[in-house]
Protein backbone atom coordinates (compact mmCIF):
# COMPACT_ATOMS: atom_id res chain seq x y z
CA UNK A 1 0.00 0.00 0.00
CA UNK A 2 1.26 3.31 -0.93
CA UNK A 3 1.90 5.15 2.13
CA UNK A 4 0.90 8.91 2.12
CA UNK A 5 2.99 11.80 2.28
CA UNK A 6 2.63 15.06 3.64
CA UNK A 7 4.95 18.22 3.80
CA UNK A 8 6.01 18.45 7.05
CA UNK A 9 9.02 20.97 7.90
CA UNK A 10 8.85 24.34 5.95
CA UNK A 11 12.23 25.22 4.22
CA UNK A 12 13.44 28.29 7.32
CA UNK A 13 12.70 24.51 9.88
CA UNK A 14 14.99 22.60 7.59
CA UNK A 15 17.80 25.41 6.76
CA UNK A 16 17.84 26.30 11.13
CA UNK A 17 17.74 22.65 12.09
CA UNK A 18 21.11 22.01 10.10
CA UNK A 19 22.56 25.23 10.88
CA UNK A 20 21.85 24.47 14.36
CA UNK A 21 23.18 21.06 14.18
CA UNK A 22 26.38 22.35 12.92
CA UNK A 23 26.80 25.10 15.15
CA UNK A 24 26.58 22.68 17.80
CA UNK A 25 28.83 19.98 16.40
CA UNK A 26 31.59 22.70 16.02
CA UNK A 27 30.65 24.01 19.41
CA UNK A 28 30.87 20.64 21.22
CA UNK A 29 34.64 19.83 19.78
CA UNK A 30 35.92 23.34 19.77
CA UNK A 31 34.65 23.90 23.55
CA UNK A 32 36.48 20.71 24.86
CA UNK A 33 39.15 21.92 22.86
CA UNK A 34 38.69 25.58 25.23
CA UNK A 35 38.21 22.85 28.47
CA UNK A 36 41.43 21.52 27.82
CA UNK A 37 43.48 24.82 28.59
CA UNK A 38 42.18 24.65 32.24
CA UNK A 39 40.96 20.90 32.74
CA UNK A 40 38.92 21.29 36.07
CA UNK A 41 35.84 22.66 36.75
CA UNK A 42 35.05 25.09 40.04
CA UNK A 43 31.59 25.30 41.88
CA UNK A 44 32.84 29.13 42.85
CA UNK A 45 33.57 32.51 41.53
CA UNK A 46 37.42 32.17 41.68
CA UNK A 47 39.22 28.43 40.94
CA UNK A 48 39.19 27.12 44.50
CA UNK A 49 40.91 23.86 44.62
CA UNK A 50 38.53 23.66 47.72
CA UNK A 51 35.25 23.62 45.20
CA UNK A 52 36.92 21.73 42.68
CA UNK A 53 33.98 19.31 41.32
CA UNK A 54 35.65 17.36 38.66
CA UNK A 55 39.26 17.56 37.18
CA UNK A 56 41.14 15.48 34.50
CA UNK A 57 44.60 15.04 34.77
CA UNK A 58 47.76 12.86 33.85
CA UNK A 59 49.30 12.20 37.12
CA UNK A 60 52.15 10.78 35.23
CA UNK A 61 53.46 9.66 31.70
CA UNK A 62 51.20 6.92 30.49
CA UNK A 63 47.74 7.33 32.70
CA UNK A 64 45.07 9.57 33.08
CA UNK A 65 42.52 10.42 35.88
CA UNK A 66 38.79 11.44 35.98
CA UNK A 67 38.53 12.93 39.59
CA UNK A 68 34.58 13.93 40.25
CA UNK A 69 33.51 14.87 43.73
CA UNK A 70 36.66 13.66 45.04
CA UNK A 71 36.71 10.13 43.63
CA UNK A 72 39.43 9.18 41.27
CA UNK A 73 38.74 7.23 38.03
CA UNK A 74 41.47 5.45 35.85
CA UNK A 75 40.27 6.64 32.35
CA UNK A 76 43.93 6.35 30.40
CA UNK A 77 43.26 6.18 26.52
CA UNK A 78 40.28 8.25 26.88
CA UNK A 79 40.61 10.96 29.09
CA UNK A 80 43.76 12.65 30.75
CA UNK A 81 46.45 10.84 28.89
CA UNK A 82 45.08 10.77 25.13
CA UNK A 83 45.69 11.02 21.78
CA UNK A 84 46.92 14.77 21.00
CA UNK A 85 45.75 15.05 17.81
CA UNK A 86 49.29 14.65 15.96
CA UNK A 87 49.47 10.27 15.84
CA UNK A 88 51.22 10.70 19.79
CA UNK A 89 50.06 10.85 22.89
CA UNK A 90 49.99 13.44 25.83
CA UNK A 91 48.96 14.53 29.00
CA UNK A 92 45.41 16.00 27.37
CA UNK A 93 42.08 16.34 29.03
CA UNK A 94 39.86 15.54 25.90
CA UNK A 95 41.34 13.48 23.01
CA UNK A 96 42.33 14.62 19.73
CA UNK A 97 39.45 13.01 17.68
CA UNK A 98 37.11 14.86 19.22
CA UNK A 99 38.70 18.56 19.40
CA UNK A 100 38.63 21.45 16.76
CA UNK A 101 41.40 21.93 15.93
CA UNK A 102 42.48 18.18 16.82
CA UNK A 103 46.04 19.35 18.32
CA UNK A 104 46.26 21.88 21.43
CA UNK A 105 45.59 24.99 19.66
CA UNK A 106 43.64 27.60 22.55
CA UNK A 107 43.27 30.43 20.25
CA UNK A 108 42.25 28.71 17.11
CA UNK A 109 39.73 26.84 18.88
CA UNK A 110 38.25 30.28 20.84
CA UNK A 111 37.97 31.30 16.99
CA UNK A 112 35.29 28.71 16.31
CA UNK A 113 33.77 28.50 19.39
CA UNK A 114 33.25 32.04 19.12
CA UNK A 115 32.02 32.66 16.03
CA UNK A 116 29.89 29.18 15.72
CA UNK A 117 28.13 30.53 19.28
CA UNK A 118 26.85 33.23 16.90
CA UNK A 119 25.42 30.77 14.33
CA UNK A 120 23.71 28.88 17.20
CA UNK A 121 22.48 32.19 18.30
CA UNK A 122 21.31 33.29 14.84
CA UNK A 123 19.41 30.03 13.65
CA UNK A 124 17.88 29.33 17.14
CA UNK A 125 16.36 32.54 17.50
CA UNK A 126 15.12 32.41 13.41
CA UNK A 127 13.89 28.70 14.16
CA UNK A 128 11.68 30.06 16.99
CA UNK A 129 10.24 32.96 15.21
CA UNK A 130 9.28 31.11 11.71
CA UNK A 131 8.03 28.18 14.00
CA UNK A 132 5.51 30.18 15.94
CA UNK A 133 4.68 32.43 12.77
CA UNK A 134 4.00 29.22 10.94
CA UNK A 135 2.45 27.38 13.70
CA UNK A 136 4.58 24.45 13.80
CA UNK A 137 6.13 25.63 17.10
CA UNK A 138 2.98 25.83 18.87
CA UNK A 139 2.30 21.55 17.98
CA UNK A 140 5.98 20.92 19.57
CA UNK A 141 5.19 23.48 23.15
CA UNK A 142 4.50 21.04 25.95
CA UNK A 143 0.89 22.33 27.30
CA UNK A 144 -1.08 22.68 30.46
CA UNK A 145 -3.22 20.03 29.20
CA UNK A 146 0.01 17.50 28.65
CA UNK A 147 0.97 17.28 31.89
CA UNK A 148 -1.59 14.88 33.22
CA UNK A 149 -0.44 12.18 29.91
CA UNK A 150 3.42 12.32 30.67
CA UNK A 151 3.54 9.60 33.09
CA UNK A 152 1.15 7.28 30.87
CA UNK A 153 3.64 7.67 28.04
CA UNK A 154 6.55 6.40 30.23
CA UNK A 155 4.66 3.61 31.17
CA UNK A 156 4.14 3.17 27.22
CA UNK A 157 7.74 3.68 26.70
CA UNK A 158 9.08 0.94 29.42
CA UNK A 159 5.89 -1.52 27.96
CA UNK A 160 3.63 -1.40 31.02
CA UNK A 161 0.84 -0.11 29.15
CA UNK A 162 -0.60 -0.97 25.75
CA UNK A 163 -1.86 2.39 24.03
CA UNK A 164 -0.06 5.58 24.31
CA UNK A 165 -2.37 8.17 25.48
CA UNK A 166 -3.80 10.40 22.85
CA UNK A 167 -2.04 12.90 21.24
CA UNK A 168 -1.41 14.96 18.27
CA UNK A 169 1.89 15.26 16.02
CA UNK A 170 4.09 14.98 18.74
CA UNK A 171 3.79 12.62 21.93
CA UNK A 172 3.67 14.59 25.50
CA UNK A 173 7.54 13.26 26.51
CA UNK A 174 8.78 14.33 22.68
CA UNK A 175 6.74 17.86 23.79
CA UNK A 176 8.21 18.35 27.67
CA UNK A 177 11.96 17.44 25.64
CA UNK A 178 12.18 19.73 22.71
CA UNK A 179 10.54 22.37 25.20
CA UNK A 180 13.45 21.84 27.50
CA UNK A 181 15.66 21.94 24.47
CA UNK A 182 14.33 25.01 23.08
CA UNK A 183 13.44 27.31 25.93
CA UNK A 184 15.60 26.10 29.10
CA UNK A 185 19.00 24.50 27.69
CA UNK A 186 20.06 25.95 24.57
CA UNK A 187 19.31 29.34 25.91
CA UNK A 188 20.88 28.94 28.72
CA UNK A 189 24.11 27.98 27.92
CA UNK A 190 24.85 30.61 25.57
CA UNK A 191 23.95 32.66 28.87
CA UNK A 192 26.52 30.65 30.67
CA UNK A 193 28.94 31.34 28.09
CA UNK A 194 28.31 34.96 27.89
CA UNK A 195 28.32 34.88 31.78
CA UNK A 196 32.24 33.69 31.34
CA UNK A 197 33.20 37.20 29.46
CA UNK A 198 34.97 39.59 31.79
CA UNK A 199 33.34 41.90 29.70
CA UNK A 200 29.67 40.92 29.64
CA UNK A 201 30.29 40.42 33.60
CA UNK A 202 31.86 44.14 33.57
CA UNK A 203 28.44 45.48 31.86
CA UNK A 204 25.88 42.81 33.48
CA UNK A 205 27.25 41.78 36.53
CA UNK A 206 24.69 40.53 38.34
CA UNK A 207 24.45 37.59 35.70
CA UNK A 208 27.32 35.71 36.56
CA UNK A 209 26.72 35.94 39.93
CA UNK A 210 23.30 34.16 39.47
CA UNK A 211 25.12 31.45 37.97
CA UNK A 212 27.39 31.36 41.09
CA UNK A 213 30.14 33.00 39.57
CA UNK A 214 32.54 32.78 36.62
CA UNK A 215 33.97 29.43 37.49
CA UNK A 216 30.84 28.14 38.04
CA UNK A 217 29.03 29.37 34.84
CA UNK A 218 31.72 27.30 33.52
CA UNK A 219 30.91 24.83 35.62
CA UNK A 220 27.03 24.77 34.09
CA UNK A 221 28.42 26.04 30.50
CA UNK A 222 29.80 22.40 30.82
CA UNK A 223 26.19 20.51 32.29
CA UNK A 224 24.34 22.13 29.89
CA UNK A 225 26.51 21.02 27.06
CA UNK A 226 25.78 17.55 28.27
CA UNK A 227 22.50 17.36 29.19
CA UNK A 228 21.98 18.83 25.29
CA UNK A 229 24.39 15.95 24.01
CA UNK A 230 22.36 13.58 25.98
CA UNK A 231 19.24 14.66 23.89
CA UNK A 232 20.90 14.85 21.01
CA UNK A 233 22.34 11.03 21.92
CA UNK A 234 18.12 10.12 22.32
CA UNK A 235 16.75 11.87 19.34
CA UNK A 236 19.58 9.85 17.22
CA UNK A 237 18.14 6.69 18.56
CA UNK A 238 14.53 8.26 18.59
CA UNK A 239 14.93 9.10 14.14
CA UNK A 240 17.06 5.64 13.72
CA UNK A 241 14.87 3.83 15.43
CA UNK A 242 11.36 4.87 13.54
CA UNK A 243 12.80 5.13 10.11
CA UNK A 244 16.19 6.84 9.50
CA UNK A 245 15.08 7.16 5.68
CA UNK A 246 11.83 8.58 6.19
CA UNK A 247 13.37 11.14 9.04
CA UNK A 248 16.10 12.19 6.67
CA UNK A 249 13.88 12.71 3.96
CA UNK A 250 11.61 14.99 5.54
CA UNK A 251 14.39 17.15 7.23
CA UNK A 252 15.63 17.62 3.99
CA UNK A 253 13.16 17.65 1.72
CA UNK A 254 10.05 18.46 3.67
CA UNK A 255 8.20 15.39 2.64
CA UNK A 256 7.07 12.69 5.43
CA UNK A 257 5.77 9.45 4.91
CA UNK A 258 3.00 8.84 7.47
CA UNK A 259 3.02 5.47 8.96
CA UNK A 260 0.08 2.92 9.49
CA UNK A 261 -1.24 4.78 12.68
CA UNK A 262 -0.26 8.12 11.81
CA UNK A 263 -2.91 11.06 10.77
CA UNK B 1 21.59 -5.85 14.31
CA UNK B 2 22.59 -4.91 11.37
CA UNK B 3 20.78 -0.85 11.75
CA UNK B 4 23.06 -1.10 15.18
CA UNK B 5 25.48 -1.70 12.92
CA UNK B 6 24.93 0.84 10.24
CA UNK B 7 24.40 3.47 12.74
CA UNK B 8 27.57 2.60 14.84
CA UNK B 9 29.72 2.41 11.98
CA UNK B 10 27.96 5.66 9.99
CA UNK B 11 28.85 7.51 13.43
CA UNK B 12 32.73 6.64 14.16
CA UNK B 13 33.12 7.60 10.46
CA UNK B 14 31.22 11.33 10.60
CA UNK B 15 33.56 11.62 13.39
CA UNK B 16 37.04 11.01 11.67
CA UNK B 17 35.61 12.66 8.91
CA UNK B 18 34.28 15.59 11.02
CA UNK B 19 38.28 16.02 12.52
CA UNK B 20 39.56 15.84 9.12
CA UNK B 21 37.09 18.54 7.43
CA UNK B 22 37.85 20.28 11.24
CA UNK B 23 41.57 20.41 10.52
CA UNK B 24 41.83 21.24 7.09
CA UNK B 25 39.30 24.50 7.29
CA UNK B 26 41.61 25.52 10.44
CA UNK B 27 44.25 25.36 8.14
CA UNK B 28 42.29 27.88 5.72
CA UNK B 29 43.31 31.42 5.69
CA UNK B 30 39.84 32.40 4.05
CA UNK B 31 38.07 30.24 6.60
CA UNK B 32 39.62 31.67 9.79
CA UNK B 33 38.72 35.57 8.05
CA UNK B 34 35.10 33.92 8.35
CA UNK B 35 35.65 32.66 11.53
CA UNK B 36 37.30 35.72 13.13
CA UNK B 37 34.62 38.20 11.63
CA UNK B 38 32.87 37.08 15.02
CA UNK B 39 35.69 39.32 16.86
CA UNK B 40 33.90 42.41 15.47
CA UNK B 41 30.13 41.57 16.42
CA UNK B 42 31.43 40.79 19.67
CA UNK B 43 33.42 44.14 19.82
CA UNK B 44 30.63 46.00 18.95
CA UNK B 45 28.09 43.88 20.69
CA UNK B 46 29.98 43.48 24.44
CA UNK B 47 32.20 46.53 23.89
CA UNK B 48 33.69 47.94 26.95
CA UNK B 49 30.62 48.98 28.94
CA UNK B 50 29.67 49.15 32.57
CA UNK B 51 31.97 48.40 35.71
CA UNK B 52 33.27 45.18 36.59
CA UNK B 53 32.55 43.66 40.49
CA UNK B 54 34.69 44.53 43.04
CA UNK B 55 35.39 42.45 45.48
CA UNK B 56 36.65 42.53 49.73
CA UNK B 57 39.80 41.68 51.14
CA UNK B 58 37.98 38.13 52.08
CA UNK B 59 37.47 37.17 48.62
CA UNK B 60 41.18 37.72 47.75
CA UNK B 61 42.95 33.69 46.25
CA UNK B 62 45.39 32.83 48.43
CA UNK B 63 47.50 31.37 45.66
CA UNK B 64 47.71 33.61 42.74
CA UNK B 65 48.55 31.78 39.56
CA UNK B 66 52.22 32.68 38.13
CA UNK B 67 51.07 32.08 34.51
CA UNK B 68 53.77 30.74 32.04
CA UNK B 69 55.88 34.52 31.20
CA UNK B 70 59.44 34.08 32.81
CA UNK B 71 60.80 37.08 34.58
CA UNK B 72 62.71 38.91 32.11
CA UNK B 73 66.53 37.63 31.96
CA UNK B 74 67.60 41.04 29.76
CA UNK B 75 70.47 43.05 31.23
CA UNK B 76 68.35 46.44 31.43
CA UNK B 77 65.73 44.21 33.28
CA UNK B 78 68.42 42.70 36.02
CA UNK B 79 69.87 46.06 36.56
CA UNK B 80 66.53 47.25 37.32
CA UNK B 81 66.05 44.65 40.01
CA UNK B 82 69.59 45.30 41.42
CA UNK B 83 69.16 49.35 41.88
CA UNK B 84 65.29 48.99 43.02
CA UNK B 85 64.17 50.28 39.96
CA UNK B 86 65.50 53.86 40.93
CA UNK B 87 66.55 54.15 37.31
CA UNK B 88 63.36 53.40 36.13
CA UNK B 89 61.19 55.38 34.19
CA UNK B 90 57.93 55.31 32.16
CA UNK B 91 58.09 56.53 28.83
CA UNK B 92 54.84 57.83 27.67
CA UNK B 93 55.60 59.15 24.00
CA UNK B 94 54.53 58.39 19.96
CA UNK B 95 51.55 60.95 18.96
CA UNK B 96 51.44 63.37 22.12
CA UNK B 97 52.23 67.16 23.16
CA UNK B 98 53.94 66.22 26.15
CA UNK B 99 56.40 63.41 26.54
CA UNK B 100 57.20 61.64 29.90
CA UNK B 101 59.33 60.25 31.31
CA UNK B 102 57.78 59.19 35.10
CA UNK B 103 60.24 57.87 37.90
CA UNK B 104 58.78 55.00 40.01
CA UNK B 105 58.19 57.46 42.78
CA UNK B 106 56.49 60.05 40.24
CA UNK B 107 54.02 57.41 39.85
CA UNK B 108 53.94 56.09 43.73
CA UNK B 109 52.70 60.17 43.68
CA UNK B 110 49.60 59.88 41.19
CA UNK B 111 48.98 56.22 42.61
CA UNK B 112 44.77 57.12 43.13
CA UNK B 113 42.92 53.64 42.38
CA UNK B 114 42.40 50.68 45.09
CA UNK B 115 40.19 47.73 43.27
CA UNK B 116 39.82 44.39 44.72
CA UNK B 117 38.82 42.55 41.48
CA UNK B 118 39.23 39.15 39.51
CA UNK B 119 41.33 38.34 37.00
CA UNK B 120 39.99 35.76 34.24
CA UNK B 121 42.63 33.99 32.06
CA UNK B 122 41.66 33.06 28.66
CA UNK B 123 42.98 29.20 29.84
CA UNK B 124 39.70 29.12 31.78
CA UNK B 125 40.80 30.26 34.88
CA UNK B 126 40.00 33.04 37.88
CA UNK B 127 41.69 34.45 40.45
CA UNK B 128 41.16 37.57 42.61
CA UNK B 129 43.72 40.11 44.27
CA UNK B 130 43.94 43.69 45.41
CA UNK B 131 45.57 46.14 43.23
CA UNK B 132 46.79 49.35 43.77
CA UNK B 133 47.79 52.10 40.94
CA UNK B 134 47.21 54.86 38.63
CA UNK B 135 44.47 55.05 36.65
CA UNK B 136 45.72 54.76 33.14
CA UNK B 137 43.68 57.55 31.72
CA UNK B 138 45.04 60.18 33.91
CA UNK B 139 48.91 58.94 32.70
CA UNK B 140 47.41 59.26 29.29
CA UNK B 141 46.04 62.70 30.04
CA UNK B 142 49.47 64.28 31.49
CA UNK B 143 51.13 63.53 28.11
CA UNK B 144 48.30 65.11 25.71
CA UNK B 145 47.54 62.66 23.16
CA UNK B 146 46.95 64.53 19.58
CA UNK B 147 43.81 64.27 17.87
CA UNK B 148 45.11 61.74 15.30
CA UNK B 149 46.17 59.35 18.19
CA UNK B 150 44.06 56.15 18.31
CA UNK B 151 45.57 53.27 20.39
CA UNK B 152 47.97 52.92 23.01
CA UNK B 153 50.78 50.53 22.84
CA UNK B 154 52.14 48.86 26.06
CA UNK B 155 56.25 47.46 25.83
CA UNK B 156 57.02 45.36 28.17
CA UNK B 157 60.36 44.29 29.00
CA UNK B 158 59.78 41.02 28.69
CA UNK B 159 60.73 38.66 25.14
CA UNK B 160 59.93 35.09 24.33
CA UNK B 161 62.46 32.38 23.64
CA UNK B 162 62.65 33.24 20.20
CA UNK B 163 63.46 37.44 21.14
CA UNK B 164 60.39 38.12 20.27
CA UNK B 165 58.93 41.74 21.77
CA UNK B 166 56.24 41.31 24.12
CA UNK B 167 53.50 43.99 23.36
CA UNK B 168 50.14 45.04 24.06
CA UNK B 169 47.53 47.62 23.17
CA UNK B 170 44.19 49.47 23.41
CA UNK B 171 41.87 51.40 21.85
CA UNK B 172 41.50 55.37 23.36
CA UNK B 173 37.78 54.53 24.11
CA UNK B 174 38.91 51.17 26.18
CA UNK B 175 42.15 52.81 28.01
CA UNK B 176 39.65 55.44 29.34
CA UNK B 177 37.55 52.81 31.32
CA UNK B 178 37.99 54.16 34.88
CA UNK B 179 39.09 50.72 35.97
CA UNK B 180 41.84 50.05 33.98
CA UNK B 181 45.12 51.19 35.69
CA UNK B 182 49.06 51.12 36.09
CA UNK B 183 49.41 48.80 38.91
CA UNK B 184 52.13 49.36 41.44
CA UNK B 185 50.82 46.91 43.97
CA UNK B 186 49.63 43.83 44.63
CA UNK B 187 47.90 42.58 47.99
CA UNK B 188 49.36 45.67 49.50
CA UNK B 189 52.85 44.59 48.46
CA UNK B 190 54.77 46.35 45.69
CA UNK B 191 54.74 44.24 42.50
CA UNK B 192 57.91 41.43 42.44
CA UNK B 193 59.79 41.01 40.06
CA UNK B 194 58.15 37.90 39.00
CA UNK B 195 54.45 38.91 38.63
CA UNK B 196 55.67 42.38 36.52
CA UNK B 197 57.38 44.58 38.50
CA UNK B 198 57.51 47.71 38.85
CA UNK B 199 54.43 48.46 36.45
CA UNK B 200 51.85 46.15 34.83
CA UNK B 201 48.36 46.73 33.38
CA UNK B 202 45.41 45.70 34.89
CA UNK B 203 42.21 45.70 32.53
CA UNK B 204 39.53 43.71 34.34
CA UNK B 205 37.10 44.10 31.45
CA UNK B 206 39.02 41.79 29.64
CA UNK B 207 41.04 38.85 29.73
CA UNK B 208 44.53 38.96 31.27
CA UNK B 209 46.32 38.59 28.17
CA UNK B 210 45.83 41.80 27.53
CA UNK B 211 47.29 42.82 30.80
CA UNK B 212 51.05 43.30 30.11
CA UNK B 213 53.57 42.96 33.12
CA UNK B 214 56.73 44.75 33.30
CA UNK B 215 55.83 47.58 31.31
CA UNK B 216 58.59 50.58 30.30
CA UNK B 217 56.57 52.33 27.47
CA UNK B 218 53.05 53.72 26.50
CA UNK B 219 52.85 54.50 22.99
CA UNK B 220 50.32 56.74 21.10
CA UNK B 221 49.60 55.44 17.46
CA UNK B 222 46.99 56.05 14.71
CA UNK B 223 47.36 52.36 13.76
CA UNK B 224 48.44 48.87 14.90
CA UNK B 225 49.41 47.71 11.22
CA UNK B 226 53.32 48.49 11.43
CA UNK B 227 53.84 47.36 14.84
CA UNK B 228 55.66 43.41 14.65
CA UNK B 229 53.05 41.28 13.76
CA UNK B 230 50.26 43.99 12.94
CA UNK B 231 47.75 42.65 15.30
CA UNK B 232 48.39 44.94 17.99
CA UNK B 233 49.74 42.71 20.61
CA UNK B 234 52.13 39.43 20.72
CA UNK B 235 49.12 37.20 21.64
CA UNK B 236 47.55 38.66 19.01
CA UNK B 237 50.04 38.03 16.75
CA UNK B 238 49.67 34.42 17.59
CA UNK B 239 46.08 33.86 16.90
CA UNK B 240 44.28 35.39 20.02
CA UNK B 241 41.60 38.23 19.71
CA UNK B 242 42.50 42.01 20.49
CA UNK B 243 38.94 42.69 21.61
CA UNK B 244 39.61 39.93 24.54
CA UNK B 245 36.30 40.76 26.28
CA UNK B 246 34.89 37.24 25.51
Amino acid sequence: MERKAVYRHSVATRATHWLFFLAFLALVSSGLQIFNAAPYLDASDKSDPAHRVLSIEAPRDGVGTVTMFGRTFVTTGWLGWTDDGMGGKAPRAFPGWITIPSYQDLADGRRWHLFFAWIMIVSGIAYIIWGFARGDLQQLVLRREDLPKLWPMQLYYLRLRKEPPPHGKYNPLQKLAYTLVIFVFAPLIVISGLALSPGFDAWVPWLTQAFGGRQFARLWHFVLMLALIGFFVAHLVLVATTGVINHLRSMVTGWYKLGPHEA
Amino acid sequence: MKRKLFIATSLSAALSACSAIGNKLNDSPTFHKVLNSAEDVNEVFIGTRGRVREYTERDISANFPLDSLDTPSDSTYTQLIRDHFASYRLTVDGLVEHPQHLSLSQLQHLMNVTQITRHDCVEGWSAIAKWQGVRLADVLALARPRPNARYVVFYSFDRDSNDTQYYESLSLEQAAHPQTLLALRQNGKPITPDRGAPVRLRIPTQLGYKSAKWVYRLQMVASLKDLYGGKGGYWEDQGYEWYAGV
